[in-house]
């Protein structure tokens, strides 16, 4: 009898220390039985992912995100845990997928798995309309702004290192005087939109985000061509490769019937989908 | 001038003398600071060029305003000075939200469900970590001052780090460093369990000095009446301790109000989150930001009523 206990115990201990460390298909039976694909979103993005004028998610992610559940057959819902929260890794099935505009990076690599890169997006660089700064050299020494800990700041700092299969080559252009961090890209362009020089010199964001900004008002203006295009990718939790790849199917399928296509016009008015 | 004829207009004199220097000093400043060049200087002279004379003019304009208002608000009575102060401030207040060009129909549009789902996930996360991290305190102060080494140990080694580390970082502790334990909680819970602790490790001492406030005598008292030590605590040391703790303790709940805002990195969508999240979609942050300020402001301004009426029914033993 006692044998049994300890040995109940000894399987309760195991069990308990078990839980965050997936076992395969964990993730895709749990979605399935379910019958609900939750999805973490940072709402700080527009038009990736934004509260709209009801007050519900809406965005090319979210889109992108629907379409997943669809496919797979469940509900979608969404939750909005922060951005760092959701590169953190270990999300111990409290969300199932991150559509997210995520650049697999290798860091991340390590916490996260990325099944299916979606969708690339052009990096520019963006100065005040009172700015005389007409291409990337003219930046050089600059005071440059972009989001903290994100792929901007590290090609700012030289040390971009993207790992996933047909990442476009890029070069690092522009040596900034001095680099500025912001929480997300939107707060960098309220410092730029101040006044040329105030605060910032040039914000370095997503093609789509600084034409996002200009259409509600803000006086940027973007500096052509882009300095490099990201590869941007679902990602999931680590130790469930039966889901990555019906993911990865998934994604693939709405690549070679041109939903993705449609999504990207529809919310970029370009097509992002293929590498440039 | 002779000592006799200055004395009885000595107090006029100085009044005209000190509004004087009032006039002098804030033209002088609104002067440098440029502060009327814009709208107060079209408002003054419409006609003026836009230079030196109309940037003095403005100053000499705002500079008499408010001369004549501090000087002139000393004739009122206390109540209607205060009234006043408060009106003008407000006003103030106005003004400056409406130079940045705001649009009211956007705010109106999302102010429902900033109020409905973001102040009311405020004020539940606020009033459930309230309740707990009473008790918490009530616990952490007696373990205090008990004789008990394990408890006192206990006791301190909490009050140490949950004073002694950032609200922050105990979300974000809590929230990812559980579920490596296994346990794998959502956000509110994670919130709550955050707040209540920390603000419970602030609280703790502010129940054991309310507790070692009353004198020994009355516990002594209560030993010479035949008492024993949990019904003096009960009915003797805490309710006189009580009036002594609550005006700290309603501080407290002001500061966790605001520090709820924190559990907005775990995706919890309270007044904070909506605000820094319903403005992005169309690049107005400084709408949203100052609504969700005033609706906080509102709130806590409801705890300070609450707080002062449970101050009331405490103190009545001080009525006299």
């Amino acid at each position: 009898m006692k044998k049994i206990i300890s040995l109940g115990i000894a399987a309760a201990i195991a069990a308990a220390l078990s839980v965050p460390s997936a076992m395969a298909g964990e993730t895709l039976d749990r979605v399935m039985s379910n019958k609900k694909l939750v999805l973490s979103s940072d709402p700080e993005y527009p038009p990736q992912s934004f509260l709209n004028n009801d007050n519900q998610m809406d965005g090319f992610d979210i889109d992108v995100a629907k379409e997943i559940a669809k496919r797979l057959g469940v509900e979608l819902e969404i939750i909005t845990p922060a951005w760092d929260i959701i590169t953190a890794g270990n999300w111990g099935g409290r969300w199932d997928i991150s559509v997210g505009s995520m650049t697999p990076t290798k860091a991340r690599a390590e916490k996260l798995d990325f099944p299916a890169i979606y969708y690339y997006t052009p990096a520019n660089f963006a100065v005040h309309n009172d700015s005389s700064a007409t291409k990337m050299e003219d930046l050089d020494g600059k005071v440059i702004g972009s989001c903290g800990g994100c792929t901007y700041e590290a090609y700012l700092k030289k040390n971009l290192v993207i790992d996933a299969v047909g990442t476009p080559k890029f070069d690092y252009k522009v040596t900034p005087g001095e680099i500025k961090t912001y929480d997300t890209d939107t707060t960098a362009f309220d410092d730029l939109r101040i006044g040329d020089g105030a605060r910032l010199d040039a914000v370095f964001s997503a093609l789509p985000t600084i034409k996002e900004a200009i259409k509600n008002g803000y006086p940027l203006k973007v500096i052509e061509p882009a300095a490099f295009y990201e590869p941007l990718s679902v990602a999931v939790d680590k130790g469930d490769p039966e889901f990555s790849a019906k993911v990865a199917e998934i994604v693939k399928a709405m690549h070679e019937d041109g939903t993705l296509s449609e999504l990207s016009m529809k919310w970029y008015d370009a097509d992002l989908t293929k590498a440039q | 001038m002779s000592f006799d004829d200055s004395v009885p207009t000595r107090v006029d004199n100085s009044t005209l003398v000190r509004a004087v220097l009032v006039f002098l000093g804030f033209a002088v400043v609104f002067a440098l600071l440029n502060t009327g060049s814009g709208t107060m200087a079209r408002l003054i002279a419409p006609a003026a060029d836009p230079g030196w004379s109309a940037r003095i003019a403005a100053a000499l304009v705002l500079a008499a305003l408010v001369t004549a208002n501090v000087v002139g608000l000393k004739f009122l009575a206390f109540n209607v000075q205060v009234i006043l102060v408060w009106i003008q401030l407000i006003v103030l207040a106005l003004v400056f939200f409406a130079s940045f060009n705001l649009s009211y129909g956007f705010i109106l549009n999302r102010l429902p469900f900033l109020i409905t789902q973001g102040a009311f996930t405020t004020i539940y996360i606020s009033l459930v970590a309230i309740a707990i991290s009473c008790v918490i305190a009530l616990i952490g102060a007696l373990a205090k001052l008990s004789g008990n080494g394990v408890a006192y140990g206990i006791a301190t080694f909490y009050i140490s780090f949950f004073r002694g580390t950032p609200l922050l970082l105990q979300v974000y502790l809590i929230y990812l460093g559980l579920p490596q334990l296994g346990f794998i909680i959502d956000a509110v819970p994670a919130g709550i369990i955050a707040l209540s602790l920390c603000y419970g490790a602030y609280m703790a001492e502010i129940f054991r000095s309310g507790i070692q406030a009353v004198p020994k005598g009355q516990a002594e008292a209560g030993r010479a009446l035949g008492l024993h030590g949990g019904l003096i605590m009960r009915k003797i040391v805490l309710p006189q301790a009580i009036k002594i703790i609550v005006p700290p303790t309603g501080n407290q709940f002001i500061a966790m109000l605001k520090d709820s805002s924190l559990v907005s990195v775990m995706g919890v969508w309270e007044l904070m989150f909506l605000a820094r999240t319903q403005g992005k979609s169309e690049f107005k942050h400084m709408e949203m930001l100052i609504t969700a300020a005033v609706v906080y402001w509102i709130i806590s301004m409801a705890f300070e009523a609450i707080q002062s009426r449970i101050e009331r029914h405490y103190g009545k033993a001080d009525v006299r």
